[in-house]
């Protein structure tokens, strides 16, 4: 197959994709919005009863370890925290999605949705060392939708990985981000900016997933956010969280130093923290698949 | 077959010929195996990170997560096992340490996690006699009780023996 038929191939796959749940669309629009309040969030949750019921699902688990359960949306979302919320009715309508095996990557079942969670989480963390003030719950949404890409192009990458990681070890080809241009004209970034437009995603998402492994082809504005992004796939990575075959084989931009004061104790103390944000989520999150 | 599972910050020693010590995905983690010939002893930890001192109560509840308090006990447990941890009696055997590419030194710290292993390991009198360390990939141990043989996989890669 000629890289041009591969190109449309793709983009057809694109268009077939399932679409998010409306709800999970309105809480990234409303949370992506840099003036939104709380109470904008709790409005919509109760507007979806499936929704409600997860989140009290949810808060009211053992991992949470509460003394007493709760039983209204308005302190659950408060209590949660609106990451969490947004977490939740993204993975309610993407289980299938994200939960494929990432064939084209050697990725396992699940890999996928726990390198965009363990992203997420470091994102925000990531965040908190901004040297200007950054939002940092827009972070872990960016951080959680990502590598949506990889889920469209990881069947067309089907028997790819062994040449591609021999090109990459050889020196032949500079990353894993060049190897799938090479092999289906597209990276994962450029599938998940498209698929990101078929979403109807915010523009800030939508450009965090394009740049995420270039933040300093960004705009100047969104610089700051798509680093952020950039490093909590990178601490994603380091932690074991990859999705196969690609995992660590992407550069680190030098330029995140001009938005963030990292030390090396912070980033170690970055990685603890968010590994064991990481089980914990996880664990309040598997709570769902629970009957 | 059984198998011993380890997660970060985890460690176990067996002499159950019929166990494969196993841990998965070692980012900028690194596994230090151990095997003793004499008593057909292996152990292995997860080391995530090189000193506890960035955070002490971590390293109460989760020693094995660093290589200063995790790697005495894991020589506590060979012992337990009948094992003498000095000298050359035991084989020690390195695997992880991986790092995104053009790391600079704050993002190295699969070398940091390597050195502070390495110097535990001298205070001790000992020294790894393989190690498959470095590199922008991500590994996966198992070593097998029976033949001790330690076995690395990597997506995208055949599997190797170190």
């Amino acid at each position: 197959m000629t890289t041009l038929n591969r190109q449309a191939e793709i983009a057809r796959a694109i268009q077939a994709a399932p679409l998010l749940s409306p709800i999970a669309n309105k809480l990234l629009q409303v949370t992506a919005r840099s003036d939104h309040e709380m109470k904008e969030v709790i409005d919509l949750v109760k507007c979806d009863s499936l929704l409600t019921a997860r989140i009290l699902r949810v808060v009211n688990s053992a991992v949470m370890g509460l003394v007493h359960p709760i039983g209204s949306v308005d302190h659950a979302v408060s209590y949660l925290g609106e990451r969490m919320v947004v977490g939740i009715a993204v993975a309610e309508c993407t289980s299938e999605f994200f939960g494929k095996p990432l064939e084209g990557y050697e990725g396992e079942s699940g890999q996928l949705w726990r390198h965009e969670l363990f992203t997420a989480i470091a994102s925000r963390a990531v965040a908190r060392h901004a040297r200007a003030p950054l939002p940092a719950d827009l972070a872990f949404t960016a951080g959680l939708l990502h590598d949506i890409g990889k889920a469209i192009l990881s069947e067309f990458l089907r028997g790819t990985s062994r040449e591609l990681v021999a090109d990459i070890v050889r020196g032949d080809t500079a990353d894993y981000l060049a190897g799938e241009q090479e092999r289906v004209g597209l990276d994962h970034a450029e599938v998940g900016f498209e698929l990101a437009h078929h979403w109807k995603l915010p523009d800030t998402l939508t450009q965090v997933i394009r740049h995420h492994h270039h933040p300093e082809t960004a705009a100047p504005g969104l610089r700051p956010l798509v680093y952020a992004v950039h490093l909590g796939d990178i601490l994603a990575m380091m932690g074991g969280h990859g999705t196969g075959s690609d995992s660590m084989k992407y550069h680190l931009h030098q330029g995140y130093a001009e938005h963030f004061t990292i030390s090396k104790d912070d980033l170690a103390l970055l990685l603890l923290e968010c590994s064991d944000e990481f089980r914990k989520v996880e664990a309040s999150l598997a709570s769902l698949k629970e009957t | 077959m059984s198998q011993m599972v380890l997660g970060i910050g985890d460690y176990g020693a067996s002499k159950q010929p019929d166990t494969e010590i196993k841990t998965y995905a070692l980012g900028s983690c690194i596994a230090v195996v151990l095997l003793d010939p004499q008593t057909r002893t292996v152990g292995m930890i997860h080391i995530a990170l090189p000193e506890s001192k960035i955070n002490p109560a971590k390293a109460k509840e989760k020693p094995g997560y660093f290589a200063d308090t995790g790697l005495p006990l894991l020589l506590q447990e060979m012992v337990r096992h009948g094992c003498q941890p000095k000298g050359k009696g035991l084989i020690i055997k390195l695997a992880g340490g991986a790092a995104i590419m053009d790391y600079n030194d704050t993002f190295n710290i699969g070398k940091r996690n390597l050195l502070a292993i390495k110097k535990i390991l001298w205070s001790y009198g000992l020294g790894p006699r393989s190690e498959d360390v470095g590199g922008t990939f991500s590994r996966t141990v198992s070593v097998s009780v029976k033949t001790g043989e330690v076995i690395l996989s990597s997506p995208g890669r055949p599997n190797w023996k170190i």
